[in-house]
């Protein structure tokens, strides 16, 4: 049996018990689960305002600070490294201790590099709302940012593999190689693209190029990378089966490891033909590794789909997660190679796969996890204290991204109606015509804001009831 | 799959694939690129930014607007034509007045074979010489000459299948200058065509068709390409149109803004710079749908010390002025240097066709 429980308790005598693995990760991870929900909720924040000045421009007017122009950015880097990289991070400390069955390296050294990390977000977000961007896109932060952020996340990655190595649990599983690949591969994108648009600035349209290529990458491998192993492990833990083959995962596996950095390039208009052509195949081909992952964690759950999704809230989130990942895959693949991408090129639509990427499928998936990790670090439970509130974090959620996805994808399509005839109108159609469009986009941040609001407010009620607890015990 | 170092370095080959192709390679190809020079001058595109200009692209950074706006003009279609410009004289070319009558009616015989040959959808009617001409001793050979062309031309066409139109003649076509022999084909016919009429005496150029909804709009007179931003960094192309494309903003004909309007002196420059002001200060006083945030934050209702003044701007529906700040200045110039009307040797363009200038005494039949 491949499914995460598995270990032969003979195999290890050394092992430290469930208990004491989880034990070591209380401190850091509740504290990355913590934060990275907070960002959520002020990212959320930040895009719903920011959404609104698309069709209300006197909304915030007069201030440079919260001008649209630095709004939007701060709001997609918060989202980006102080949600869904923060959530990584948390979720894949977890699961090293969990399915390595070891205790973490440095619990404190953690905390405190997480600590650092959210300090050099919050200058990040503060140094792109005062004017500093560096104009790259998802590489917004400033240098002054940009480099604890590096520095930072060289501890927590240093010792999330000495964790890895120390294992006791040899096997590796299915999600530990995606996490392993996505710790891996984030310092040698982050580094590579800082030192070169930021340190030795390569000329001309190749810094366009190479922030494209961070960009994809960091959405498509490491942040879908720890999606997915995310839904490896859940999904075959709640339906209560052994994963359906270790080999397909495998092939998936180095499939979306050597297509997906290839990626995302398409909508670049003013570069070398072949760039945009070659990334668009790649966007085509990776439709193979995801659908064979997608069709592994589908045959490992069928036949108790339905019952899951009753019983379990993690399962859900990590549900919906998977379907958006197949259907953005599939979106990209037609709207990512020639005329399709060239359509859509330059518009919402095009811009909204960064969105469905870090809050739907990456966004949904870390927090059904965290739904079922917080309980666990904090009163020992599966579930968090307050079922409404869970029920609540998930639709809320799931309408949230459901709204963003389908108004940013159909006010795309409006604007590439309107760019692809030179005769109609570009302001009254394609800018004011959207409205409606991007009012829904609006509603979509706020409920996923609300989502964020209601797992806080759950993770809260859970500290309360752990600190009661230790505190009753003393007493 | 047990070894997690085997893991790593499966996962650095592959990062390391897509690094060469699209990290290295880009930069193999365009490292190098420098601005190219333009045609008959001794300038440079792109030219390096003034002072001024450069500053402004770093409030253009600073205030995100490559979050609304791209600088990228695409293109659908690149195709050619030909321009006859000149009829030009030769040995063939015979004034089919009477001598002495002091007027002149050149009509250059070969042009009108070669005019034939490009354009094999055009009749070509023979030429009504009068019979005192005719007899001529110089113009006698070239009509033997042009009726033995003529002859050949038929077999050929007949050999084709070529079926020519009777009411439309390659005569006509050349009564006017200049004229467009050939729109929107291909570069091969275009460029027989041009070959064949300077070959036969006559004067025509190359003409090209940069076509696409983008270039329509007049957002630019061509593609931006690599070598337009060679002078940037850092780069902003921008990935989205939540406002018009402003690759071309300063070379954009006025009736091409999203809110058209006509220059009201001939203070061109100036004029714009103005414009673009008053569109910083508020966008709605211009464009009444903008959702263009207003920048007031770069204007001063208080007039500065003297010395950095500067011009004040009048606002419409205000009396009183406000002063463009420093950032604002810069900002304007920096958009006021984006052109896309200069040719280079990937993206060519041609100047846009002159208005038909009237022939001195057009070629009748």
């Amino acid at each position: 049996m491949t499914a995460p429980q598995t270990s032969p308790p003979a195999a290890c005598a050394t092992a430290p018990s469930a208990v004491a693995a989880e034990a070591s990760c209380r401190l850091p991870v509740l504290f990355f689960a913590f934060s990275s929900a907070t960002w959520l909720l002020f990212g959320a924040v930040l895009a719903l305002l920011s959404s609104i000045q698309l069709y209300q421009p006197t909304f915030m007017e007069g201030c440079p600070w919260v001008t649209y122009g630095r709004l939007r950015p701060a709001a997609v880097n918060s989202l980006v490294y102080g949600f869904a990289l923060q959530a990584a991070f948390g979720l894949a400390l977890w699961l090293i201790a969990r399915l390595g069955r070891v205790e973490l390296t440095n619990p404190l050294g953690l905390f405190i590099a997480g600590k650092f990390w959210n300090l050099a977000v919050t200058v990040g977000v503060i140094g792109i709302l005062a004017g500093d961007a560096t104009g790259f896109d998802l590489l917004e932060f400033p240098l002054y940012a940009a480099l604890p952020l590096f520095a930072s996340y060289a501890c927590i990655g240093a010792w999330a593999l000495i964790t890895l190595k120390a294992r006791t649990e040899r096997t590796l599983y299915v999600s530990l190689w995606f996490v392993l690949a996505s710790l891996l591969w984030f310092p040698w994108i982050l580094s590579s693209a800082q030192g070169l648009l930021l340190g030795w600035r390569v000329p001309g349209v190749v810094q366009a190029i190479v922030a494209g290529w961070f960009g994809n990458n960091l959405l498509q491998v490491v942040l879908i990378g720890m999606a997915l192993a995310v839904m490896f492990y859940f999904v075959p833990k709640v339906v209560a089966r052994p994963l359906h083959s270790q080999s397909l995962a495998q092939n998936g596996f180095w499939l979306l490891l050597l297509i997906g950095g290839w990626t995302g390039l398409s909508q670049l208009s003013a570069v070398p033909a072949w760039i945009p052509a070659v990334s668009g195949a790649a966007n085509v081909l990776l439709v193979v590794p995801v659908v064979v992952l997608t069709y592994n964690l589908y045959r490992t759950a069928d036949g108790g789909i339905a019952e899951a999704w009753k019983r379990s809230g993690v399962f859900r989130f990590v549900t919906v997660a998977v379907v958006l990942l197949l259907l953005v895959t599939l979106r990209n693949a037609v709207f990512g190679i020639g005329p399709g991408a060239r359509y859509t090129q330059f518009t919402y639509f095009a811009g909204a796969r960064t969105d469905i990427m870090v809050l739907g499928v990456f966004g949904l998936a870390a927090l059904g996890a965290l739904h079922y990790i917080v309980p666990r670090l904090t009163v020992a439970q599966d579930e968090l204290p307050s079922e409404g509130l869970v029920d609540l974090a998930f639709w809320a959620s799931v309408v949230g991204v459901v709204s963003v996805a389908i108004g940013y994808s159909f006010a795309g399509l409006t604007q590439a109606a309107v760019g692809a005839m030179a005769d109609r109108n570009f302001l009254g159609e394609a800018v004011t015509g959207v409205a409606g469009h991007l009012k829904l986009v609006t509603f979509g941040y706020g409920a996923i804001g609300i989502g964020a609001l209601a797992f806080l407010v759950n993770f809260a009620l859970a500290l309360r009831r752990c600190c009661a607890a230790c505190c009753g015990g003393v007493r | 799959m047990n070894h997690g170092p085997l893991i790593a370095a499966g996962a650095f080959v592959s990062l390391a694939c897509s690094w060469a192709a699209l990290v290295m390679a880009p930069q193999v190809q365009l490292g190098s690129l420098a601005p190219a020079p333009i045609p008959n001058t001794s300038d440079v595109h792109p030219a390096n930014r003034p002072g001024l200009a450069a500053q402004g692209a770093e409030v253009y950074r600073s205030l995100g607007c490559y979050q609304c706006h791209t600088r990228q003009v695409r293109q659908d279609a690149l195709l050619y034509g030909a321009r006859l410009v000149d009829r030009g004289s030769n040995a063939s070319t015979i004034n089919l007045e009477l001598p002495g009558s002091g007027r002149t009616n050149l009509v250059n015989f070969n042009l009108l074979i070669a005019l034939a040959k490009s354009r094999a959808d055009l009749g070509i009617t023979p030429v009504a010489v009068p019979a005192v001409l005719a007899a001529d001793t110089n113009v006698a050979p070239v009509l033997k000459e042009f009726a033995a062309e003529l002859k050949l031309l038929k077999q050929f066409d007949n050999k084709a299948q070529i079926v020519r139109s009777t009411s439309k003649t390659v005569n006509d076509l050349a009564a006017t200058l200049p004229v467009e022999v050939l729109e929107r084909t291909g570069p091969d016919e275009a460029e027989r065509a041009v070959k064949l009429i300077n070959d036969a005496g006559g004067k025509a150029e190359l003409v090209i068709y940069n076509l696409g909804p983008d270039i329509e709009r007049g957002w630019g007179a061509r593609r931006s390409v690599a070598r337009d931003f060679v002078n940037d960094s850092p780069v902003l192309l921008g990935s989205l149109r939540a406002g018009p494309d402003l690759a071309c903003l300063g070379s954009r004909a006025p009736e091409k803004f999203a809110a058209p309007w006509k220059f009201a002196s001939t203070n061109l420059a100036s004029e714009m710079e103005q414009r673009l002001l008053i569109h910083l200060y508020n966008p709605r006083l211009v464009a009444p749908a903008s959702t263009c945030p207003s920048a007031k934050y770069l204007f001063a209702t208080k007039q500065p010390e003297q010395r950095f003044a500067g011009e004040p701007l009048q606002v419409p529906g205000s009396d009183k002025p406000v002063y463009p700040r420093h950032d604002a200045r810069a900002l304007v110039a920096y958009l006021l240097d984006q052109r896309l009307d200069v040719g280079l040797p990937e993206a060519p363009v041609t100047k846009p066709s002159v208005p038909a200038k009237i022939a001195a005494a057009p070629a009748k039949p």
